[in-house]
C-alpha cells in the first residue's frame, strides 16, 4: 500500500481518490473549492459530437485521432471507466457506453449523453412521444413554453418528431418567496408533503400518456422523491436539468464525495496546492497555502487532476505563454496564433493546449520522457482536450483517471 | 485581561468605513467571483430561512455597492460559519467579506447583548465560585424567559456548563509529573471555554500530551477575542487576540502550542488576519506554532511518532467536525486519529453546520434559525448513537448536547481512554 495524493475534486480527482482507495492505497484528496461537477448537467458525456451527432459513443472513441486524449486511451479504458462510474453510483447512473440517450435541455435543444441519472430517461427523445412540459411559476431558470415550442419543431436524432405542450403551475417551495432557486425547489421536494401537494395540483392537467418533463428539481437528498412523483401522477416523469446551481450535478458531486468518504479517502477540502518539493525525477511533496503557514504533504504518488484554464489549472501570460499553474509542467504549443477572430467559428487553438502524456498518463517533456516518474495527470488538464464542443469531457476524465489510478497501482513505491 | 465588560460603543471611524487592512485584502478577492453559485447552494442559513438571502447576494454582489454604508442588512443573518468560504472554487473570501461588512453596519448601534456575550472570561470569573448556584440559575426556566426578554438570549439557547474548579485550578494545585518529558515541553492554550467551562477536555489534553512523553506548560493567559469578532467588537478582539499572543509567547520561544479549543485556533491561525486585518509579528509568530490537538497528534502519526497501543473500544460513535476547524485547511484530523482506535466506529455526520456559530444560536431572533440549521445534524447523532456523541470545539458541542439530547464530548476524550488514562464513564 503506498500514499497518493490527489489534487482536484473534479470528477477526474472523485475518480482517481474512489479508484485508488479500492485498490488498497492511503488517499489524500485536497481541493480549494467544490469541483465544476455541480455547475454541469449531472451525466457523463462520453462522446456527444463527432462533429456529427454521435449515437455510438465508443465507436466514436475508437475512431478518434491525436492530439485528442482518446487516441491515447483508447476503448477499453473508456469502457473500464464507464463500468466503474456505473459501480461506483449504484442506481444514480444509468445507461450503455455503445449507445448515447438523447435527452432535451433547458432551451428545448436536444443533447446526447452517454450515462444518465434514472430521472432522466424518460426524456430520451423519440418519434411520437407526447410530452407535456411543466413550469413552475416561482422559478424563473425553467420556461416550459420555450422548451416545448422548441422540441415540437425539431426533428429529432431519429428523423422523428414528438408532440410538445407546455404548462406552468404555481406550487410554492417558500411560502414568503415569490422567486425560488431550483435547490429551494429540491429541498421541497424531498418532503413527502410538499410531493404531495404538487401531484394534486398537476394531476388534473395531465392529459392520458402523456410523459411528463419538469425542472431538474426532484429532491436532493432523496433519491426516491422522482419515482414518488411519478407514482402519484401515475405518468413517466423526466427531469431536464437547469442552469447552476445544478441539483442534477450536485447528486453526482455529494454522492462520489460520500463514496470517497466511506473508501477511507482523507478530504482536505478549501485548500489550495501551491507548491511541490521534487527530488531525482520524482515528486516528494505538495504544499497548500494555509494561513499562517503552509502545510505539506508526502507521497508515493500524485495525481493533477486540476481541471483546466477555467479552474485556473493552466494560466495564459501577458506574453502569449500558457503555464500549467503548480509543476510548471511542459504544455503543447500550436503553431497558430493562439485566437482566431470568428467567435462561431473552430475550436480556438489555445484552447487544444494542455499537458500532454503517455498510456500512464505521465506528463511528457519535449523529449516524450516523463517528467516525473511518479506524477500522473488527468482531466481537463490533458492537452487535445474541447469536451465543451465535442462533449467528450466527462468520459476523458473518468478514463483518465481510472488509467492513472490503475498504473499507480503497477509502480513501486 | 481585564475582567470589566467593553462596553464603550465601537464607532465607525474606528472601522474608517471599511477602509481597514483586513478588508482591503478580502476586497481584492471579490473580483474572482465568477458567480457560479457554488457557496449558495452550500449555505446551511439560507437553507433554512428566506431572511437570508446568501452569500453570493449579500457577499461579493452587495459589496460592489458599499461604500462605507451597508445596502442590505440581511447580512445581519449570516452567522459567519465560514462555509461559503471554504467551498469557493475561485478564492473569494466571501465570509471575510461579510464579518466584515457586519461590523460596520452594527458599529453606531451594537447591541448590549452583543457585546457582553463575547466577555468569556468574566462569565467564567463570575461562574466558577458559584457554580451549583450558576448551573442552577441557567436551568431555571423563569430565570431564563427574564434573561430572554432583558438581554436577548433565547431561553432555550445552550448555556455554558459552570464548574466548581478551573483548568487553572486543577492544574496548579495537582501533584505535577516528575518527567522525565522525552519529547521536550509544549505549551497548552486552553482558552476560556477550556478554562473555565470544558475543564475535562483540557486536563485530558494534557493528559495525553504527558502520556506521550511532553512536558505541558501553561502560562497564565486569557481569551483570544473570537466572541467579540464574531459579533463585529475588532477593537476589544484585537487587544485581547494580541494579548494572548504575549501570554503564550511567554513560556517560550519555538514550543509548540497545542489547544483542544477549535474554533481558538482558528482565531490565531487566520481569523484575527484575515477578518480583523491584524499585522503583527507576535499574531504571526504565535499562529505559525499554534496546532488543535488532534491536528497536532495527526502530524505525530504522519512522522511515524505517535503510539497506537490504544485499547479496544466497541462502539460506534457520530463525530461531527465544526466549521472553523474545517475553514483551518486541514480537513478533519479526530476522524484520521480516532480511526486509529481498534474495534470503534466513527461516523462522519458529513453536516454542514450544529447552527450555534459561536454565539449567532443563543440570539432570541436567530435561535429559531440555528434549531433549523443544525436539525439534521441533531437528527444523525441521536440515530447514531443515543449516548455519546464527538465535537471539536465548546459552543458546537453545548448545542448538539442541548438539542439532541446526546452527551458530547470532544474526541480527546476517547484517545484518552484508548491509551488507558480512564475508562468512558
Amino acid at each position: 500500500m503506498s500514499r497518493v495524493v490527489v489534487i482536484g475534486a473534479g470528477l477526474a480527482g472523485w475518480v482517481a481518490a474512489n479508484r485508488l482507495a479500492d485498490n488498497g492505497h492511503s488517499v489524500v484528496l485536497l481541493h480549494k473549492g467544490l469541483g465544476g461537477l455541480q455547475l454541469g448537467q449531472g451525466s457523463i458525456d462520453v462522446f456527444g459530437y463527432d462533429p456529427a451527432r454521435v449515437t455510438n459513443p465508443i465507436a466514436a472513441v475508437a475512431a478518434a485521432s491525436a492530439p485528442h486524449p482518446y487516441a491515447t486511451l483508447g476503448t477499453g479504458s473508456v469502457v473500464a471507466a464507464v463500468a466503474y462510474l456505473k459501480q461506483l453510483l449504484p442506481g444514480l447512473l444509468v445507461g450503455d457506453p455503445e449507445a448515447n440517450y438523447q435527452l432535451p435541455t433547458a432551451v428545448g435543444a436536444i443533447r446526447p449523453t452517454c450515462l444518465a441519472q434514472p430521472s432522466m430517461i424518460a426524456g430520451n427523445a423519440h418519434d411520437g412521444a407526447s410530452w407535456v412540459i411543466v413550469g413552475l411559476r416561482r422559478l424563473k431558470d425553467f420556461s416550459a413554453e420555450l422548451i416545448a415550442a422548441n422540441l415540437s419543431r425539431t426533428e429529432l436524432p431519429d428523423g422523428g418528431r414528438l408532440q410538445a405542450r407546455a404548462i406552468t403551475i404555481d406550487v410554492a417551495a417558500r411560502e414568503s418567496e415569490i422567486d425560488s432557486t431550483g435547490l429551494t425547489f429540491a429541498r421541497a421536494f424531498d418532503d413527502p408533503d410538499f410531493r404531495k401537494r404538487f401531484t394534486a395540483a398537476l394531476a388534473p392537467q395531465l392529459k392520458p400518456g402523456e410523459t411528463v418533463g419538469l425542472p431538474a428539481v426532484l429532491g436532493l437528498a432523496d433519491p426516491t422523491a422522482w419515482s414518488d412523483v411519478a407514482a402519484n401522477l401515475g405518468h413517466d416523469v423526466f427531469e431536464i436539468p437547469l442552469p447552476p446551481p445544478s441539483v442534477l450535478g450536485m447528486r453526482l458531486d455529494q454522492a462520489l464525495r460520500a463514496r470517497a468518504l466511506e473508501a477511507g479517502v482523507r478530504v482536505v477540502p478549501g485548500v489550495r496546492t501551491v507548491a511541490f518539493d521534487a527530488e531525482g525525477g520524482r515528486v516528494r511533496s505538495v504544499s497548500i497555502a494555509t494561513e499562517p503557514a503552509p502545510r505539506s504533504f508526502t507521497a508515493d504518488a500524485f495525481v493533477l487532476a486540476t481541471g483546466g484554464f477555467e479552474s485556473g489549472a493552466l494560466e495564459l501570460d501577458s506574453y502569449g505563454q500558457v503555464h500549467e499553474a503548480l509543476f510548471d509542467l511542459p504544455v503543447t504549443t500550436v503553431d497558430t496564433a493562439l485566437f482566431h477572430g470568428d467567435y462561431w467559428g473552430p475550436e480556438q487553438p489555445l484552447f487544444t493546449i494542455g499537458v500532454p502524456v503517455n498510456a500512464a498518463m505521465q506528463p511528457l517533456d519535449a523529449s516524450g520522457a516523463s517528467v516525473y516518474a511518479n506524477l500522473h495527470a488527468a482531466g481537463g488538464i490533458l492537452a487535445g482536450n474541447a469536451g465543451w464542443r465535442d462533449k467528450t469531457g466527462d468520459g476523458v476524465a473518468a478514463a483518465s483517471a481510472l488509467a492513472a489510478a490503475d498504473a499507480i497501482g503497477k509502480e513501486r513505491p | 485581561m481585564s475582567a470589566e465588560p467593553n462596553i464603550e460603543p465601537q464607532t465607525k471611524a474606528t472601522l474608517a468605513g471599511l477602509g481597514f487592512a483586513g478588508h482591503e485584502l478580502s476586497r481584492a478577492t471579490l473580483d474572482a467571483c465568477v458567480k457560479c453559485t457554488i457557496c449558495e447552494t452550500q449555505c446551511p442559513v439560507s437553507a433554512v430561512t428566506p431572511l437570508f438571502t446568501g452569500p453570493k447576494f449579500v457577499g461579493p454582489q452587495a459589496e460592489r455597492f458599499r461604500n462605507g454604508e451597508s445596502v442590505d442588512h440581511s447580512l445581519d443573518y449570516c452567522s459567519s460559519c465560514g462555509t461559503c468560504t471554504l467551498v469557493c472554487p475561485q478564492g473569494v473570501q466571501i465570509a471575510e467579506l461579510n464579518s466584515q461588512a457586519r461590523a460596520v453596519m452594527k458599529a453606531d448601534h451594537m447591541p448590549i447583548r452583543d457585546r457582553l456575550i463575547g466577555q468569556t472570561v468574566l462569565m467564567g470569573k463570575v461562574m466558577t465560585p458559584v457554580a451549583p448556584i450558576a448551573r442552577a440559575v441557567l436551568n431555571n426556566k423563569p430565570i431564563r424567559k427574564v434573561m430572554e426578554a432583558v438581554v436577548g438570549v433565547h431561553a432555550d439557547a445552550p448555556m455554558p456548563p459552570a464548574q466548581s474548579q478551573s483548568f487553572e485550578g486543577w492544574f496548579t494545585k495537582r501533584a505535577k509529573p516528575a518527567g522525565p518529558f522525552p519529547r521536550g515541553a509544549v505549551v497548552f492554550f486552553h482558552g476560556c471555554a477550556g478554562n473555565y467551562f470544558e475543564v475535562e477536555t483540557s486536563k485530558k489534553s494534557v493528559e495525553v500530551l504527558e502520556h506521550l512523553g511532553y512536558e505541558v506548560l501553561v502560562p497564565k493567559h486569557g481569551c483570544c477575542g473570537l466572541a467579540q469578532q464574531s459579533n463585529g467588537l475588532f477593537d476589544s478582539a484585537t487587544k485581547s487576540v494580541l494579548k494572548l499572543c504575549d501570554d503564550l509567547r511567554s513560556a517560550g520561544a519555538d514550543l509548540t502550542i497545542v489547544s483542544a479549543s477549535g474554533s481558538c485556533t482558528g482565531m490565531l491561525k487566520h481569523e484575527a488576519h484575515e477578518i480583523m486585518g491584524v499585522e503583527d509579528e507576535r499574531l504571526h509568530d504565535v499562529g505559525v506554532r499554534t496546532r488543535d490537538i488532534m491536528e497536532f497528534l495527526l502530524d505525530l502519526y504522519d512522522a511515524g511518532e505517535l503510539p497506537t497501543d490504544f485499547g479496544p473500544i466497541d462502539m460506534t460513535v457520530p463525530y461531527h467536525a465544526p466549521c472553523q476547524l474545517k475553514s483551518q485547511g486541514m480537513g478533519k484530523p479526530a476522524l484520521e486519529v480516532l480511526k486509529l482506535i481498534p474495534g470503534l466506529t466513527v461516523v462522519d455526520s458529513n453536516k454542514t453546520c450544529c447552527g450555534i456559530a459561536g454565539t449567532y444560536g443563543l440570539k432570541k431572533e436567530k435561535y429559531e434559525v440555528a434549531q433549523a440549521v443544525g436539525k439534521p445534524l441533531f437528527d444523525m447523532v441521536k440515530e447514531t448513537n443515543p449516548d455519546l456523541a464527538l465535537c471539536d470545539t465548546e459552543t458546537c458541542r453545548w448545542q448538539i448536547e442541548q438539542s439532541s439530547g446526546v452527551r458530547t464530548e470532544h474526541p480527546i476524550f476517547l484517545i484518552h481512554a484508548a491509551y488507558g488514562l480512564s475508562t468512558l464513564a
